[in-house]
């Protein structure tokens, strides 16, 4: 062979070998790990391991936790790891990039929140050196499922079932017959008086639902108060005045009040017309009735529900009246307020006591049995929780604080 | 029949939203939003009911010339304003946010800011040392107060030569202890106090609420 032909060949040779590697590298290129744009400059540092994708449980299915063990060049002389990088597989698309920003070494877990319920994805995650080198662990996947049950409320569900089944039974016992001892409650012995009050001065009464909607539980237990109060004005012919903050509650109470009349045999003594809507603007209404207050000058005012800010406003103007008040709230911020401006104050489960209390009903007085026990159970938990804490031992707090998570 | 469908209603609503509170399923979450839309459904009905009564009420003060009959204007004044605005150009237009931030909420702060003064009646009455409980009541309200005053334990550390910056550090005392203890109180009997109340509504033993007793 010539030497012209050899040198000829020679760079044939060189160039078609040259053209196989940049197709080998294109082919690379276009393969899965396209999208991590690996940058050959300087020697890849070594590989995160361990790598495993989980799905969070007790979600609705849009969190898969990918968790590895840290690459050997985490920290290390001149391969360096400085930061990780997650990339995802969905069914739908190729790998890519899902954090936002580049994870700080050390951390050795992510929360992929983007994944959709049902569905299968892979994941790797990849070391970055200073200089950009990168090198990829190898893949893993998870199927992001939802779950039905939060394992993590199970102590406050069986907490919640136990209270109930407690209840439910006091509710049933009480039904034999059996004379259920239940404290006084001043607040609730004064309703009669109040009324009274009202009946021999010719005054009306006036009842404050607060500013509770009707999905509110302390607007309900008020309402049933209500409904106990109207019975009594009813066979008294004493006008009951209800200023409404909210139109659903007002016509709910209505309902109440006019059926309260007709069993108390005194349907023509109903007014609905003193049954009305004010506004449902806090401060509106807390002037609109404190205006009522004034020019109708009740002689007894009941303020019983959901109160705000507006709870002294309300009762300060009743007080300076010379209205009998009786109040009672589940907002513990206002019951301060209630204590210092009113006669009579419901405090905390007093409120919800109140209808059973006044109208006798055994089951009713039964349930609040139930509530008595539940808190004989809170009590001694915290007698014991205490002395336990104080000789080193913490299971009790331990559980009590897995229960309010 | 009148009873018994509104009585088996919520028996179940009342059981699912319980149950819909221990699981996070999209499920459970849209069976909520569900029943929540639905409730948001019956308001604007209320609400014609409920300005209808607003109407008829001050229309018969005016009527029957009740005392300050002539406020009422005031009320159909501001509702037909509002109304006449806000239906048809939303609550973001110009003239209807003017009304808002420049009448409505100076109202808004005007009583609010009553409380002062109905917390100064309201405090004289309480903390009159009348009885132990009252005393009581005064002596924590006082150390809170000083405590609470940047000048409280200025002035402290001036007159007294032991215990730097005692008045804070006592208010910090009774509003950690025994104001949180009671506190805590209140709120385990509520609690409780809702749970017995809602059981006693999911099965129907209390059911006042639907208008009468039995």
């Amino acid at each position: 062979m010539k030497p012209k032909s050899a040198c000829l060949l020679g760079l044939i040779l060189f160039f078609t070998c040259k053209i196989i590697t940049l197709a080998q590298l294109s082919e690379f290129s276009s393969e899965e790990f396209r999208a991590t744009d690996e940058i050959t400059a300087g020697k890849p540092p070594a590989p995160p391991t361990n790598i495993k994708a989980t799905d969070k449980k007790n979600d609705d299915g849009t969190h898969i936790t990918i968790s590895w063990t840290k690459s050997a060049d985490d920290g290390n002389g001149a391969n360096n790891v400085t930061s990780y990088n997650i990339l995802r597989k969905s069914p739908e698309s190729n790998f890519e990039t899902i954090t936002k920003t580049l994870i700080k070494t050390g951390k050795t877990d992510y929360t992929d929140d983007t994944v959709k319920r049902d569905k299968t994805y892979s994941y790797l995650v990849q070391a970055v050196t200073a200089s950009g080198t990168t090198s990829n662990s190898e893949v893993t996947g998870a199927e992001a499922t939802a779950s039905w049950f939060h394992t993590g409320k199970k102590w406050l569900f069986l907490s919640v079932v136990l209270f109930s089944v407690v209840v439910i039974y006091s509710i049933y016992h009480a039904r034999s017959g059996k004379n259920i001892f239940i404290r006084r409650i001043p607040g609730l012995e004064a309703v009669d008086e109040a009324i009274g009050r009202a009946t021999e001065m010719g005054r009306s009464i006036l009842y404050i639902l607060g500013l509770g909607s009707v999905s509110n539980v302390a607007t309900i237990a008020s309402m049933n108060i209500l409904s106990q109060v109207a019975r009594r004005t009813a066979d008294y012919e004493t006008a009951l005045r209800v200023p409404c903050n909210d139109p659903i509650v007002m016509n709910v109470v209505r309902e109440m009040v006019k059926t309260a009349y007709l069993e108390g045999g005194h349907p023509d003594a109903y007014q609905e017309q003193d049954i009305f809507f004010l506004t449902e603007s806090q401060f509106a209404y807390a002037a609109g009735v404190d205006g009522i207050m004034l020019r109708e000058k009740p002689a007894a005012v009941f303020l019983q529900g959901t109160f705000f800010a507006e709870s002294l406003i309300l009762a300060e103007t009743g007080n300076s009246v010379g209205a009998i008040q009786i109040a009672g709230t589940d907002k513990e911020h206002q019951l301060p307020f209630f204590i210092a401006a009113c006669d009579y104050t419901l405090i905390g489960e007093e409120l919800y006591a109140a209808s059973a209390y006044l109208s006798r009903e055994p089951m009713l007085l039964g349930s609040l049995k139930g509530q008595d026990y539940g808190k004989l159970m809170i009590f001694a938990a915290i007698v014991v929780g205490v002395i336990l804490e104080l000789i080193g031992v913490n299971w009790v707090t331990t559980f009590f604080d897995k229960v309010s998570n | 029949m009148r009873r018994q469908v509104p009585l088996a209603l919520c028996f179940v609503f009342g059981v699912v939203m319980v149950l819909i509170e221990f699981s996070p399923h999209p499920y459970s979450k849209f069976l909520y939003n569900e029943v929540i839309n639905w409730s948001l459904i019956i308001t604007p009905f209320a609400l014609v009911l409920g300005v209808a009564t607003l109407v008829q009420t001050h229309w018969i003060r005016i009527r029957r010339r009740a005392e300050y009959w002539q406020y009422s204007f005031v009320v159909f004044i501001g509702m037909i304003v509002m109304v006449t605005i806000g239906i048809p150009f939303g609550p973001s237009h110009k003239a209807f946010a003017w009304l808002f931030k420049y009448i409505q909420t100076p109202m808004d702060a005007t009583m609010f800011s009553l409380l002062a003064f109905f917390i100064a009646s309201a405090s004289y009455r309480a903390f009159r040392a009348r009885t132990l409980e009252a005393t009581l009541l005064l002596v924590a309200a006082l150390i809170v107060m000083i405590g609470n005053a940047p000048i409280g334990d200025l002035i402290w550390n001036k007159i007294m030569p032991f215990g730097e910056n005692l008045p804070s550090t006592a208010r910090q005392w009774i509003l950690e202890n025994p104001n949180l203890s009671s506190r805590r109180g209140v709120i385990l009997g509520v609690s409780l106090g809702v749970i017995s109340q809602s059981i006693r509504i999911i099965l129907g033993i209390e059911r006042s609420y639907l208008g009468g007793g039995d």
